[in-house]
């Protein structure tokens, strides 16, 4: 499959959620509330001790708001369509293509990231940053690689939820592993709280796993917390977990759609 | 001529789940789960050669839609032998899938929310189609199909018709050699059937392209296919050419005869025909039923015009959903091979 296959599914991606812009125009409000909620308790933890965490408030401001900005771009619900293809039977629409089912799943997932920095994340940012104390990314070059890992972070996201999405062919009802991973990405992405600032076991586990490479990383390179090194290395194990990712799913799909069965019609 | 679909042996079983009933079934079923195997395909061998039509039906449940997706590459058989257009489907789906075009009448094989144009364009590109053959194919299809009005249009607006044309289309933007559908006309109003008919016979006739379809409205058969399959549990019961079924099991015939006074009626019932049953039906009307291996219907007509006045005669025709209605009720082949 080439590569303007690719792009056109990535475009279908793109026109798809066209087709239901109003939702975006709400989910503004959503992430607004969501950065409010943060900024209030963030400003009771660092009244209490202004250096929590070697934080500056304005930094974990930051964190929490580019946080949220970024998740608006990586985030997609390509698990749960996907679940419900395979379960409504739609999925043999994508089969009877001669094309890889993976790809053209990771690529409507790259077109919805770019539909969503449009719809949602431009406006998102506008809101956010002119009513929270948001500051500058660390320097341009910072930027330009917080902008790579937001990439890997949206890669992520698309291979994982098609792994997610693939249990479907097994399961009568998906919707309890799809609960779990949402909010072990939300929890182990480091959206919630920096990844630092979990207990040692916890911490621990999230480093063997690729979620925090989903948001964690990219912040952190943003506020300048990484030296140029530590960045090379955290997008170095970032695209590894991408690639390794994209071949476990590609294995996995193989594996379980032998066992597809698509009664009636 | 060897078969562009071969198809040996081929069998399909689903395992399913029997749950338990009442709450101490339901805690039995946590712990220790009854399969039960159900054969949905059972040992069916066919061949079909390149450029045949050929209809596949089969009541509800019969095993058709479980074929039809194991040649498209869907599901995996148990156990058995699929050839089509020189791949195992689903081994080789990805290469498969290029010579194959599939229609699904229930199920559109087109992107939901965006315009039947864009799903077109994506289809070109997936499938590799030159600019030039796309818009040559895009004006055939626009002739018979009648597709210009709503190719803008986001495929969940379309009605059930339009929706059908333009899936038919899709299925053949690449001109496969081979086009499986499972039932294309289900809900389609008269012209809507026909409009997909004649685009069917033309795409057949022009490219010979090789269709397999399914099907419950048997017009579509009698119009399109010279060869039929029928399948029931899961077993092929008759595979032969439309007039053998005929032959073997539609052979009787009725015509409706209108006198045109009691008197004529009088002179007609007067006659003695064999092998020809009549009843009256009104003052002047008479149904005669006989078999046509035994007399000939224009035979039959000659003999009462020829003694009596008649005022009108209409053949009627015993339709095809009688006979196949009398085959899935079962012991059909059985009674008539004796």
């Amino acid at each position: 499959m080439n590569t303007t296959v690719l792009l056109e599914f990535s475009r279908i991606g793109f026109l798809n959620m066209l087709a239901f812009r109003l939702r975006y125009y709400t989910g503004v409000v959503t992430y607004f509330i969501n950065v409010c909620v943060y900024y209030f308790i963030w400003k009771a933890i660092f009244a209490a001790d202004p250096s929590f965490a070697g934080f500056q408030f304005e930094q974990m401001m930051t964190y929490v708001a580019v946080g949220w900005i970024i998740r608006s771009v990586y985030f997609n619900n390509i698990d749960m369509e996907m679940a419900t293809d395979i379960l409504e039977g739609k999925i043999s629409m994508v089969m009877l293509k001669p094309v890889n089912l993976q790809l053209t799943y990771v690529a409507r997932a790259l077109g919805e990231a770019a539909f969503r920095l449009l719809l949602l994340t431009a406006p998102t940012s506008v809101v956010i940053v002119l009513v929270f104390p948001v500051l500058p990314p660390a320097s341009l070059g910072h930027f330009a690689a917080f902008l790579l890992s937001l990439l890997g972070s949206v890669l992520l996201v698309g291979s994982i939820n098609f792994i997610i999405g693939t249990f479907a062919i097994r399961l009568k009802s998906i919707l309890g592993l799809l609960r779990a991973k949402f909010w072990m990405q939300e929890l182990l992405s480091g959206l919630l709280v920096p990844v630092t600032l979990f207990p040692a076991p916890l911490e621990a586990i999230s480093g063997v796993l690729p979620f925090q490479h989903i948001g964690f990383t990219p912040m952190m390179i943003y506020l300048g917390k990484y030296a140029w090194p530590e960045i090379a290395r955290a997008l170095a194990v970032e695209f590894l977990w991408v690639v390794a990712l994209l071949w476990f799913g590609n294995w996995f799909w193989d594996a379980m759609s032998r066992k597809i069965t698509i009664h009636g019609g | 001529m060897p078969g562009i679909i071969e198809v040996d042996d081929l069998v399909k079983e689903f395992r399913t789940f029997e749950r338990r009933e009442g709450l101490i079934g339901a805690l039995t079923n946590l712990f220790h789960r009854d399969y039960r195997t159900v054969r949905a395909v059972d040992r069916i061998t066919f061949v079909i050669k390149p450029g045949e039509m050929v209809g596949y039906i089969g009541p509800n449940g019969a095993g058709k839609s479980t074929t039809i997706k194991m040649l498209t590459g869907i599901l995996v058989p148990t156990s058995g032998y699929i050839r089509a257009s020189g791949y195992i489907p689903w081994k080789q789906r990805s290469e498969y899938t290029k010579t194959i075009g599939v229609v699904f009448g229930q199920r559109t094989q087109l992107w939901w929310d965006i315009a039947v144009v864009e799903s077109f364009q994506l289809l070109r590109r997936i499938y590799g189609v030159s600019d030039s053959d796309y818009k040559a194919r895009m004006k055939r299809f626009d002739e018979v199909l009648e597709l210009g009005r709503y190719l803008h249009t986001p495929v969940r607006k379309l009605s059930l018709g339009e929706r059908m044309r333009c899936d038919a289309a899709a299925a053949l933007l690449h001109n496969p050699p081979v086009l499986f559908l499972d039932e294309p006309t289900i809900g389609l109003d008269i012209v809507a059937k026909e409009n997909i008919r004649a685009f069917l016979k033309q795409v057949n006739q022009e490219f010979g392209t090789t269709i397999l379809l399914t099907t419950h409205d048997l017009s579509d058969i009698e119009e399109l296919c010279q060869r039929l399959m029928i399948i029931d549990h899961g077993r092929l019961l008759f595979d032969g050419r439309l007039e053998e079924l005929k032959h073997r099991l539609w052979r009787e015939s009725t015509i409706k005869v209108d006198f045109r006074d009691r008197e004529q009626a009088q002179r007609f019932e007067a006659l003695s025909l064999p092998h020809i049953k009549t009843e009256k039906l009104g003052e002047l009307t008479y149904r005669l039923t006989f078999d046509r291996e035994e007399r000939s219907t224009a035979d039959v007509i000659r003999q009462v015009v020829l003694n009596a006045d008649v005022l009108d005669i209409a053949i009627e025709e015993q339709s095809i959903e009688e006979v196949v209605k009398r085959i899935y009720l079962g012991g059909v082949f059985e009674a008539a091979a004796r």
